[in-house]
């Protein structure tokens, strides 16, 4: 697959800026995993919040007895699984060697599995869904707002992080609605840091295209405005990478001039949101195209293969007489929501096995939550594709290496393997069953709590 | 989700059920009477389904369980039933069977035609008016496992109207879909919805104080129809010429019979100090609730509502979409349960209406429901809610054939649905070709 090591010069990657250079992402990831863990452990120590690790930082986690879905190697029965520094070190059967002086977590008839990685939702940019003050979802005056950043209005603090936490989600790609065909830059988060700076892992990860009719400005004749229509959206789009082709050119032209002929002329006029589209069209980062039905696909593709972008699929929940095409387009594809309802002429299962019919063709499925408040149910929609046909390792896979690969990161996240980043998941068991209970989530190898509002709310009108 | 809010703010309501007027106890009785002849094709009026996991949802788990139906009627189950040789014979091959599922809070199959939301008291509303029984999602809840519904006026409304009962019968004629002889709901709401609808339109009420002083107001004057027309009735019993028969207004029949104790009152409730205020409401006039639906802070006030025995109908773990649901928390339903409430979960969602199996085991991670609470969450106790106990929503003797059978353990992500029966005709087969359904042969 293309996405394992996005090549970039490394702007986009925001924190710790002063070590970022021309670095492969791989690279610059390992330097903010290590530093970001490194800020946590210190944190962790003298703190006294409920659930906390008070252990000091230096002293390795050894989570045995479990049965450790791998993801990568398999599943290993009462198994063993080192955590040091942020990170696993080890993993093997029941015996592994194991430092000394560890704290130990008996995970016995449990099960332990690496953090899920929702690759859409809206945390930190929404909280009470009705009430606009606290909704920074999408800038809805344009349609072409490839220069909105998402990191800029995302909130930390917001309630909802801890309470998806609770489900073992440690990651999520963070994006504007749909409401724009280009709505702005996605991040990609962790569930837990201390600010913002901590948990916006990437901040510019990739660019939403978006699709699906919804973007049209179509509310009555009297009051639309273009794109009222595909046709609009689409040359709409066309235009925009056409002029940000237009702009690069005119950038590198400049760039080839001597000093002598740059003092006689006038340096092109910097332009934010053409300049944001750069990136996508020297291909250094995914362009996540969303489209539902067969024919839009096919128009946001062609689209796509116009400008030379790299892009990954999302939603086609349409799509089922173009399985086969979207097969051949041999990208992996985000699915969902799988709990949309069925076309008027539909069997009413057509899109739940919409999971497992792209498998069937060779598709790697990846699932989203499409959520925030339920961002928390994402392993349930993965649990009912299995339901539906999807082989279970496939699911998990869908919520883990899958997305870790499309965002690049997975030589960090997305398996329990030595060397990658500990976030793990230790639960009482399938974690793709609504029955299922976290009792403990690292991230970065630091054990995060899991009381949020409404276990405290709980807490509170129990002892009453 | 987004794209649903406004629809959920609207729809998220109370319930009304079936009008005074002869119409509904009409329709009601050309159902009765056809329900016995209509399946398309020929099906067995007898039969046995063996080797069974019986979730019954009243008398626990019966493993190799066997359930006798004749005649649309749980007529024996148990380890072993004696039926008749000629009885047909169905082997779940150790599969789980529950009793259908009900969901005692929907607009489905409504159309846009769910709020009329030009004035705060519409109790006049028939929702059976509006039912379209042609609506597919009648048959993505029947493959969901939903055998019965309660179609509910919005909650615009502080007095919305009334709703309709429905059985999944996908394919029959609307007459036949309708739960015979269902008890009358009407749908109340408060909170949010009424004052901002109509606080847009600056009009009466635009706070929770306005809320109830249109409801109170509404309820005042069915207090003086009542004694108009009680006042005319004994006139005309003495034998005065000279009565003067006051004007009928269906409005006000209607709030009088909720004061009569005709209907069951359905409201759509959030907040702890407005189940307090609606009961307190209800004493006031003398009318019982019957359930509070959403019911989302019920955990704060669980012991005063189960006093009253308030039902509630609310979701598992629904949060956050507007202020009055901020305070939701996924271990309301449980314990509000703990507290003595009766619990029903609803789904108030074409699409969670299709998995509330699943929202059900959801209550048993969320607080330690056993199983048969969580599936009483999802029958036993939404009949309760919809005044339809005795007929529904356990695997009983004497009661409906509604039955599901299920691939796997119905209390999870992982079941589907294999067959669904209605009154003992078989409505679903998910190994039927084309949409699965005996009684639907279109497109495909």
């Amino acid at each position: 697959m293309r996405h394992g090591g996005i090549e970039d010069r490394g702007q986009w990657l925001v924190r710790p800026a002063t070590v970022v250079g021309r670095l492969s992402l791989a690279a610059v990831f390992i330097a903010l995993f290590a530093v970001a863990g490194a800020a946590q452990q210190k944190k962790t120590t003298p703190s006294s919040q409920k659930g906390v690790t008070k252990t000091m930082a230096a002293q390795p986690i050894v989570i045995r007895g479990g049965k450790l879905l791998t993801i990568t190697k398999g599943v290993i029965e009462n198994g063993v699984l080192v955590i040091q520094d942020g990170k696993i070190t080890a993993i093997g059967p029941s015996g592994t060697t194991v430092p000394k002086d560890s704290r130990v977590i008996e995970a016995k008839g449990m099960t332990v599995y690496p953090g899920l990685i929702d690759s859409e939702t809206h945390l930190g940019l929404t909280e009470i869904e009705a009430d606009p003050m606290t909704n920074d979802l999408v800038e809805i005056s344009d349609n072409v707002m490839p220069h909105m950043h998402v990191y800029e209005a995302f909130h930390a603090e917001t309630e909802l992080i801890p309470v998806t936490r609770l489900n073992g989600v440690t990651n999520a790609i963070v994006t504007p609605t749909n409401r724009d065909t280009l709505p702005g830059q996605a991040a990609f988060i962790q569930l837990d840091g201390k600010s913002a700076a901590e948990m916006l892992l990437v901040r510019d990860i990739a660019l939403p295209l978006n699709f699906t009719g919804d973007q049209r400005r179509n509310e009555s004749f009297e009051k639309a405005k273009f794109p009222q229509t595909r046709m609009g959206m689409a040359a709409q789009l066309r235009q925009a990478f056409l002029d940000a082709q237009d702009y690069s050119r005119k950038l590198s032209e400049w760039e080839k001039k001597s000093e002598a002929e740059r003092a006689k002329g006038t340096a092109p006029k910097r332009d934010l949101k053409l300049e944001a589209m750069l990136p996508y069209l020297e291909g250094k980062r995914p362009i996540v195209l969303a489209a539902q039905k067969g024919s839009d696909i096919q128009v946001a593709v062609q689209l796509a293969r116009e400008f030379n972008l790299r892009f990954v699929l999302n939603r086609v929940t349409r799509s089922q007489k173009v399985l086969d095409y979207i097969a051949e387009l041999k990208v992996p594809v985000i699915v969902g929501p799988i709990y949309e309802l069925p076309k008027e002429t539909e069997r009413y299962d057509s899109v739940f096995r919409l999971p497992a019919e792209l498998h069937k063709r060779g598709v790697r499925v990846i699932f989203a939550s499409y959520d925030s408040h339920q961002s928390r149910n994402l392993p349930y929609a993965a649990g009912y594709a299995v339901a539906y046909g999807l082989p279970y390792e496939e699911a998990l896979k869908g919520l883990t290496l899958y997305p870790a690969e499309v965002w690049g990161v997975a030589d960090q996240l997305g398996s329990l393997e030595a060397g990658k980043a500990a976030n793990v998941v230790v639960a009482t068991g399938d974690p793709l069953d609504v029955k299922t209970e976290v009792k403990y989530v690292f991230i970065q190898g630091r054990e995060v709590p899991l009381d949020n509002r409404q276990t405290k709310l709980r807490d509170q009108y129990t002892t009453r | 989700m987004l794209q649903n809010i406004s629809r959920r703010l609207w729809t998220c309501a109370t319930v009304v059920v079936l009008c005074a007027v002869a119409a509904s106890q009409q329709g009601a009785g050309a159902q009765a009477a056809n329900t016995q002849a209509q399946p398309t094709p020929a099906q067995p009026n007898e039969f046995v389904i063996k080797n069974a996991i019986l979730l019954t949802a009243t008398h626990g788990r019966i493993e190799g369980g066997s359930i006798h139906v004749r005649d649309g009627k749980i007529v024996a189950f148990g380890k072993t039933v004696n039926a008749a040789g000629s009885a047909q014979v169905i082997d779940a091959g150790g599969r789980y069977v529950t009793p259908g599922i009900i969901d005692s809070h929907s607009h489905m199959a409504l159309e846009d035609d769910i709020n009329e939301a030009t004035s705060p008291i519409v109790p006049h509303m028939m929702m059976q008016d509006a039912f379209e029984y042609t609506d597919k999602s009648i048959y993505y809840a029947l493959a969901g496992g939903v055998t019965s519904a309660m179609l509910l006026h919005g909650s615009a409304d502080m007095i919305g109207g009334q709703a309709v009962v429905i059985k999944t019968k996908y394919g029959l004629k609307r007459d036949e879909m309708l739960f015979p002889n269902a008890p009358r709901s009407i749908k109340f709401a408060s909170g949010e919805n009424p004052k901002r609808v109509f606080g847009d339109k600056k009009q009466v009420p635009s706070t929770r104080m306005g809320n109830f002083a249109v409801q109170r107001e509404a309820l005042q004057q069915a207090r003086e129809y009542i004694r108009d027309w009680d006042e005319y009735n004994a006139k005309v019993q003495r034998g005065d010429k000279e009565a003067k028969q006051p004007k009928r207004d269906l409005k006000l029949e209607a709030l009088a019979d909720v004061l009569r104790g005709n209907l069951l009152v359905q409201i759509h409730c959030y907040r702890a100090d407005e189940f307090l205020t609606e009961m307190q409401m209800a004493k006031e006039f003398g009318y019982k609730v019957r359930a509070f639906h959403h019911a989302l802070e019920a955990y704060k006030v669980a012991d005063e509502i189960a006093k009253e025995g308030v039902a509630i109908a609310t979701f598992t773990d629904w949060w956050g979409y507007k202020y009055e649901a901020w305070d939701a928390i996924p271990w309301n339903p449980v314990m509000a349960m703990r507290n003595g409430v009766r619990v029903a979960i609803k789904s108030d969602s074409d699409d969670y209406m299709r998995r509330l199996n699943q929202e059900a085991a959801k209550t048993m991670r969320y607080g330690g429901a056993t199983e048969d609470e969580a599936l009483q969450m999802i029958t036993l106790n939404a009949a309760w809610v919809m005044g339809v106990e005795n007929r529904v929503g356990s695997i009983d003797v004497g009661k409906d054939a509604d039955l599901v059978l299920w691939n796997g353990y119905p209390l999870s992500t992982a079941a589907l649905v294999d067959r669904v029966w209605i009154d003992g005709q078989l409505f679903f087969d998910r190994a039927l070709p084309g949409y699965g359904m005996p009684h639907w042969k279109e497109g495909l």
